[in-house]
């Protein structure tokens, strides 16, 4: 499928996704995703919940092609994720920020540019941009490897963001980060939806989630017990101010319960 | 290709590789010499300087070349970083030949640092020579004509004539390497060389060690004729001799011939032999030491480049603690394979167990050929030219076709295994 086409296809659009992982002699050990089907449109600010082990960074990793499905497809524009086009429209923030410590913020920051394709002119400007951005602007020029948890972390933010991508997927951008860092991640990601950037996350920060998010899914064991718009959930709850982590809590029973 | 480049030079500079490597080049050649014994003369002490000096600075680099080869990928996949570049829009071929671009920048930067250091120290070093061999036919046509007339002789044993074609025949290859040309007392032999040696006006020497029976040391004496130069000899067997050629005006090469003899007529009483595929050669001047110094480096500097390909390919597929094993068992089994084939040349006394360790020992030397013929250390020390034709073709083979192999290789396992463990 062309690019052109690709634009009109959802952003992301998962079908029947299956991973069962293998020991040495290909016997199967666990079934990490077990038949789900998502579709993010343009715009959205997906969460992916659930608890450890439901399947989240499995099925991120499959979005992202760096794992093959065991049966099911995932697209990204139209595209399979390991196809150039659709990398080149992908911005990945990993749950954990694995900077190469012997750059500075910024040959970080033009090292991702660089690999996206960005000539040197414009990275040079593109990476003073966003080191502003996440203001980093004054550290710019001190290796990452002496940095803090959370500047590692906006660094990281801004090598996803250096392409300007279409797609973000976010794996627990709030992991590990004070209260000040996380609220500073979620305005970060608020201003980026504004600006119509799709995003997926995934977090165990359901207080966070719901300010942010506008879909949610909840996985357990693998699959999808309960997804829906956030507004909708808040809406129906009695308790707004935590609506989706009862929301999340009574699926995942529902979900164990179907799983019984 | 070109931020795969630079990321890996930064973390090579910064993680104090190029500086060890200058650092340890520096030392040995500060510190090696004083500690080399020779035979009092000034080539010896050349040869031995050589060998030691640019000798331990090249055998360190390429060990630290492959470690870190060894360690690249496997130590970004295991630290996750591996995946942050995979999911870029980046070719993994692009980024395998920018890694190994920047060990190979690095190699030839510390290999640069120690020619420099041996250039300063050997300025006096004469002037190194072309060897060039009888132009004999080859021993796989010499070993296939004798095989025929074994088979056609009615007095051949029928176990010898069923024995396996291959054995039979790479045992009448070795043979042929030693096979000596005797030359009775008072008689003549012709060995042919090629023409273009006998041209008038330049230096000709002889190379060549005289045998006797039972390798004792006799006197023997002789005259040495190659078209318009000779020489007499006399001195005793045994021993290598340098015999330069004086230009007469008699024996002028024919025109238009490929090849010209040496003729050797033996005066003295004694009977010598000699094996003209290991003892005879024609020497002619070539460049400066500092020009072969050059070639030399830059054959050290093609098996590095090999080196590093092969590491980093290690390095995309296992472990670093694996990659490492695996690299230092291949150079050790890549190293010790011509000198197993080279002690047990007949397969057919030989045990299934000896015979496939044979087989593998000769397809390793043949897969390393390039590299294994390839003796710049002791070119360089016997003030032997190292021929541009060997030269390219060791390039092209170990910084292009081979490195090409392993690159794409890597990329293709990087493509596919791109995380730690696939969980």
């Amino acid at each position: 499928m062309s690019v052109e086409a690709g634009a009109q296809a959802p952003v992301i659009e998962i079908r029947g996704l299956r991973k069962t992982f293998r020991d040495f002699w290909f016997r199967p050990v666990a079934e990490a995703v077990n038949g789900i089907d998502l579709t993010v449109e343009r715009g959205d600010v997906f969460g992916l919940l659930g608890p450890n082990g439901s399947g989240k960074s499995t099925t991120i990793k499959m979005v992202l092609g760096l794992l093959a499905p065991t049966a099911g497809s995932v697209k990204l524009f139209g595209l399979s994720p390991r196809a150039r086009a659709a990398r080149a429209r992908l911005g990945y923030l990993p749950e954990l920020s694995y900077l190469h410590p012997f750059l500075t913020a910024r040959e970080t920051v033009m090292y991702y540019a660089g690999l996206s394709n960005l000539d040197r002119k414009t990275a040079k400007a593109r990476t003073a941009e966003l080191l502003e951005q996440v203001g980093l602007a004054e550290n710019a020029n001190r290796p990452v490897g002496g940095f803090s948890k959370g500047m590692a972390r906006r660094v990281a933010f801004a090598s996803a963001l250096v392409s300007h991508p279409e797609l973000l997927i976010l794996d627990e951008p709030t992991s590990g980060l004070d209260p000040i860092g996380t609220r500073e991640v979620k305005e970060l990601i608020g201003r980026l939806a504004a600006d119509g950037l799709t995003i997926l996350v995934t977090s165990h920060q359901l207080f966070d989630m719901q300010d942010v998010c506008s879909r949610v899914a909840i996985l357990s064991h693998g699959k999808v017990v309960g997804s829906g718009r956030v507004a909708d959930i808040v809406a129906a709850a009695a308790d707004k101010r935590h609506a989706l982590e009862d929301y999340f809590v009574a699926r995942l029973g529902a979900g164990q319960e179907g799983a019984k | 290709m070109k931020d795969s480049f630079i990321l890996a030079w930064r973390a090579l500079v910064r993680g104090h590789v190029l500086a060890l490597l200058l650092v340890a080049t520096a030392l040995a050649h500060a510190f090696l010499p004083k500690l080399i014994r020779s035979d009092g003369t000034a080539e010896g002490w050349r040869e031995m300087f050589v060998r030691a000096v640019p000798g331990a600075a090249y055998a360190f680099i390429a060990v630290t070349i492959l470690a870190c080869a060894c360690g690249f990928f496997a130590q970004e996949r295991e630290r996750f970083r591996l995946s942050l570049t995979v999911v870029r829009p980046v070719s993994a071929f692009g980024v395998a030949c920018g890694k190994w671009l920047a060990l190979c920048a690095v190699a030839a930067t510390a290999l640069a640092f120690s020619g420099l250091l041996t250039a300063c120290r050997l300025a006096d070093a004469p002037r190194c020579l072309h060897h060039y061999a009888p132009r004999l036919p080859s021993t796989a046509v010499c070993a296939r004509e004798a095989l025929a007339a074994y088979l056609a002789d009615p007095q051949t044993p029928e176990s010898v004539k069923q024995a396996p074609r291959s054995a039979v025949l790479s045992l009448l290859t070795n043979k042929e390497l030693d096979r000596y040309d005797v030359v009775r007392p008072k008689t003549a032999i012709d060995w042919p060389f090629d023409a273009a040696l006998a041209a008038k006006g330049q230096e000709v020497i002889v190379r060549v060690r005289f045998a006797t029976q039972f390798e004792r040391r006799a006197p023997f004496e002789g005259q040495l004729t190659f078209g318009p130069y000779s020489a007499p000899v006399k001195h005793s067997t045994q021993s290598v001799l340098d015999i330069p050629l004086a230009e007469g005006t008699t024996n002028a090469a024919p025109a238009g011939a490929a090849t010209v003899d040496l003729h050797f007529a033996n005066t003295s009483g004694e009977t010598v032999m000699l094996r003209p595929r290991r003892d005879l050669e024609i020497l002619t001047p070539a460049d400066s030491f500092r020009g072969n110094l050059v070639r030399a480096g830059l054959q050290m500097f093609a098996a590095i480049a090999l080196l590093a390909a092969f590491g980093l390919f290690l390095s995309a597929s296992v472990s670093r603690p694996v990659a490492l094993f695996t690299a230092t068992v291949a150079v050790l089994v890549a190293l010790m394979a011509p000198s197993v084939v080279a002690q047990f040349p007949d397969e057919m006394d030989t045990k299934f167990t000896e015979r496939f360790g044979l087989a593998v020992s000769r397809l390793i030397c043949g897969l390393t050929s390039t590299v294994g013929e390839a003796s710049p250390l002791s070119d360089l020390a016997t003030d032997t030219c190292i021929e541009w034709s060997a030269l390219v073709r060791g390039l092209l083979v170990n910084v292009l076709a081979l490195p090409a192999a392993f690159l794409a290789g890597c990329a293709v396992v990087v493509r596919r295994k791109p995380l730690a463990n696939n969980t």
